[in-house]
């Protein structure tokens, strides 16, 4: 019973796969590609997810992914063409056959109307001519007779269709044989003929003993014919006189078995390698090519039977034993006669690789996959963690006590940190997971969004296979999720909006995703109408949000849309709303060290930027000193650290300062101010200025009183176990054990340009 | 009176799913050497390497279907005799005939039950015990 409760489970997570692949195929398919493979891909896919709910008597999901398949038969049979407006049905009809799996799995109901409807109009796709079934009816049970999953002795396995006879009603003969029969069919291709290979190693003729005495020995059992391989002799001056180089392979023809042929080498146990082979000594490799390539792939139009089907019915395979001379011959031996032969490897590694790309997409020839609980590498990746801050702190320990760099003891810490590093990183490759997982989940998303809005919307996605570790994809997902429908809702215009703008009708909804200075980069572009910026910044006035005086650049007008409180459709419509605004998206991506901001230009779309890093558990830092306190700097923002001279600062406004860097001036933050460690500044020239780059490219100047040195932090959140500062990213705990807040270097830089949204101070804003 | 436990059984299916179940079934008729492959190339590999007393194959499967398993099997002379069942549909019936003429042994019309299966080997090896 467990048994089969556990290839429920297997089914389940197999669904998704294939309503993966069923999604997959069909949008190949509205992309014009509607080839045989792909269409039977499709088909089969539908069949598969129907074979399986059979079998576990999931009857709605039998019953609708039947009418689904019918339809797909036609299709691939052509007798229904694969329109694109078919293909548009067929994707809706794949979203609800996806929610009878999560209804099947208790995960979620299926709305029964839409369910029937949808049934009624695959079968009116499937036969045109056929009356229009009213809705509402209720489909025929596919079964006669309820599958019973409780009694495993009664459950059908791959339940198809209706369940009557157990034949198709002709004439047919079961043919039997028998296990002997088979044997000795092997037998008879092998013949009698076997291939010796013989590598003697050097203590063989230490022991004086002589291959030429062996073969001599191997003759008496039968003709040979013994083919020396040379080739790995050495040139003379490099020959080592005591080794062994050659190899022999014999062609023995024997009435003996391979027990008679082992004995020959009695003496020489250990001493050689060797291999007996019944047969001519043709690898399975060579066998296989050879039948891939005589076989014509799937469908095989003039079949040239090899045994003839009304032949009376015991003896059925009419094997009159090719000459063994010819006949490609493998080592085969059914059951107990073991051969030590090289059969082993590919058989263990055949059901591992079929495994594996039921589940895995980059399958690589022979290699394969452990499946691991990923709790045990969430330990695994703690453990390092803990691995990581202990390295430090060894090393902080041993530079107090004054060790010299060059001293042996300082160097193999050196190593110990290259090595703790290695580690760190290939630990965290291993939860490292396309965002894949996420992004097929999108499409649907979009069809429904689409459909309820009553625009038109294509999505286009980019960077599928942009690696990014688990935990972070995981909570990908919501902010995706809420960006396009942003886009759809707000960036796209209706249908007629667009015609009218001389744009074609259809708007398209771009996803990407890409690595950028060790974030991941989640764009969500549209190219609808852009930000109507008077509106938005009227609203925020309206609202309170900002005053009235305050002058925006129109990138810090695009981006009031984050404010809390901020919405600005007027009807609250059913997609966008739900009560979350791009606040709380904005606020759930920043306890993730991510950051969101959205770009626009008008009548030509937006563009939403997420960004998030790579890991939620590591951190390359600076470690600054500031008014007491010790803070982290994430060395990503980090473009250079300098002393400012006094000439270098410059005033501006009554409490603001900005740096000459070069060529250009720079705003000075006192990060002990911004974060409320003091209450007035020391002179910048006193303290080391770090030169930043915040995500959108804006550049501070931040003044610390000390550089500690860099260090990689282990990532521990704030919001876990404290909340959310601002300006604070998250905490570590340092090599001494201290804990130190990671700065928000992107949050400091906007606390300090535009001091939180209520009380304005207009000198501000000479950041820009 | 063949022992199930002494045959040797491949079972072709591309699902997962499929193939525990049929493994399960066959644990329950006796069988214990129960190998899997999830397409006919993989599955000739796999006979090549090792041939088997039995394969039970789906006939709808990527890269190698079902019936040119069939086709490639009985070609090769040290497993030609191995006894083939194939899985179908009743939809299928044309392609159960073209097996018939590729010298299948048997086909089981799905869906089918524990007993359903072991009386199809049944056909082919006499009663099992």
């Amino acid at each position: 019973m467990d048994e089969l409760e556990a290839i429920k489970v297997t089914f389940f997570q197999e669904c998704e796969e294939l309503l993966a692949d069923l999604e997959g195929g069909l949008l190949a398919m509205q992309d014009g590609n509607d080839d045989g493979d792909t269409v039977n891909a499709v088909f089969r896919a539908v069949h598969s997810i129907k074979g399986g709910a059979g079998a576990f008597g999931l009857e709605p999901l039998v019953r609708f992914a039947h009418v689904f398949e019918t339809l797909l038969d036609a299709v691939r049979s052509n007798e229904v063409p694969a329109t694109p407006d078919l293909v548009v049905t067929l994707l809706r009809a794949s979203d609800v056959l996806a929610d009878h799996v999560s209804s099947a799995r208790g995960l979620g109901v299926v709305d029964e109307a839409v369910s029937a409807a949808m049934a009624a109009e695959l079968k009116a796709c499937t036969d045109p001519n056929a009356a229009p079934a009213p809705a509402a009816v209720v489909e025929a049970p596919v079964f006669e007779a309820a599958p019973v999953a409780a009694a495993p002795a009664e459950a059908l396995i791959g339940a198809d269709d209706a369940l009557d006879d157990d034949d198709l009603g002709f004439d047919f003969q079961p043919m039997t044989i028998t296990i002997d029969e088979q044997a000795a069919d092997v037998a008879a291709a092998a013949g009698n003929v076997w291939t010796v290979s013989i590598r003697p190693k050097s203590d063989l003729y230490r022991k004086a003993n002589e291959t030429a005495l062996l073969l001599r020995e191997l003759a008496r059992l039968g003709p040979i014919e013994a083919t020396l391989d040379a080739s790995a002799i050495p040139p003379l001056d490099m020959l080592d006189a005591e080794a062994a180089y050659a190899t022999w392979t014999v062609r023995l023809e024997t009435e003996e078995d391979e027990t008679a042929i082992r004995e020959v080498f009695e003496f020489v146990d250990g001493d050689c390698d060797l291999e007996i082979t019944r047969g001519e000594g043709l690898s399975a490799d060579a066998a296989l090519a050879a039948l891939l390539a005589g076989e014509t792939p799937a469908a095989i139009a003039a079949p040239e039977p090899v045994v003839i089907a009304e032949a009376p019915a015991p003896v059925v395979v009419e094997s009159a034993p090719e000459p063994v001379a010819v006949a490609p011959v493998v080592e085969a031996a059914p059951a107990p006669v073991a051969t030590p032969v090289a059969a082993p490897a590919p058989v263990a590694a055949a059901p591992a690789a079929a495994a594996k790309t039921q589940q895995i997409d980059v399958p690589g020839p022979g290699q394969s996959v452990i499946r691991v609980d990923p709790e045990r590498i969430d330990r695994l990746i703690d453990l390092v963690g803990e691995l990581v801050i202990n390295q430090a702190m060894l090393a902080q320990r041993v530079g107090e006590y004054g060790i010299a760099p060059s001293s042996n003891l300082a160097m193999g810490l050196d190593e110990l940190e290259q090595l703790t590093r290695e580690i760190q990183d290939s630990v965290m490759a291993i939860r490292a997971q396309p965002v894949k997982s996420v992004f097929q989940r999108m499409p649907r998303l979009v069809r429904e969004v689409a459909s309820m809005t009553g625009k038109q919307a294509r999505l286009v996605m980019d960077g599928e296979n942009t690696e990014v570790d688990k935990t972070v994809i995981e909570r990908l997902s919501d902010p995706i999720t809420h960006m396009l429908r942003n886009a759809i809702d707000h960036g796209l215009e209706s249908p007629e909006e667009r015609k009218a703008a001389g744009k074609n009708p259809e708007g398209v909804v771009k996803l990407a995703a890409l690595h950028r200075s060790g974030r991941i980069v989640i764009e969500v572009s549209d190219d609808g109408k852009g930000i109507n910026r008077e509106r938005v910044h009227s609203i925020a006035i309206k609202k309170g949000l900002i005053s009235p005086e305050l002058q925006l650049t129109d990138e810090e007008i695009d981006n009031l849309i984050f404010l809390p409180g901020f919405s600005t459709a007027d009807k609250i419509s059913d997609v966008s709303g739900r009560g979350v605004g791009m606040d709380v998206v904005k606020r759930s991506v920043q306890a993730l060290g991510g950051r969101i901001s959205i770009t626009s230009r008008p009548g030509q779309g937006s563009t939403f930027t997420l960004s998030l890093p790579l890991t939620l558990a590591v951190l390359d830092g600076m470690v600054v000193d500031v008014a007491g306190e010790t803070l982290v700097v994430p060395l990503a923002a980090i473009v250079e650290s300098l002393r400012p001279k006094p000439e270098e600062v410059r005033p501006l406004g009554p409490v603001g300062s900005v740096l000459a860097v070069r060529d250009s001036f720079v705003p000075l933050i006192d990060v002990g101010l911004t974060l409320g460690y003091r209450e007035a500044s020391p002179p910048p020239t006193e303290g080391v200025v770090l030169l930043v780059e915040g995500e959108d490219g804006s550049r501070a100047a931040l003044v610390a009183d000390a550089i500690h040195g860099q260090r990689q932090v282990v990532i521990k959140s704030l919001e876990q176990n404290y909340q959310q500062v601002d300006g604070v990213a998250a905490a570590t705990i340092l090599g001494d054990g201290r804990v130190a807040l990671i700065l928000d270097v992107d949050a400091v830089i906007s606390l300090r340009r535009r001091e939180p949204p209520r009380p304005v101070e207009p000198t501000l804003i000479a950041a820009e | 009176m063949p022992q199930a436990s002494s045959i040797s059984v491949l079972v072709v299916d591309d699902q997962l799913t499929m193939r525990a179940l049929i493994r399960n079934a066959l644990q329950q008729i006796g069988f214990k050497d129960i190998r899997e492959a999830p397409d006919g190339e993989e599955a000739l590999k796999n006979l090549l390497a090792k041939p088997a007393n039995l394969v039970i194959s789906d006939f709808n499967m990527p890269k190698m279907d079902g019936l040119a398993l069939l086709r490639a099997v009985r070609s090769h002379p040290p497993i030609r005799q191995t006894a083939f069942v194939m899985l179908t549909g009743r939809a299928d019936r044309e392609l159960v005939q073209r097996a018939v003429q590729f010298g299948v042994n048997n086909y089981c019309v799905k869906p089918f039950t524990v007993q359903g299966l072991r009386d199809k080997i049944e056909q082919v090896f006499g009663q099992l015990t």
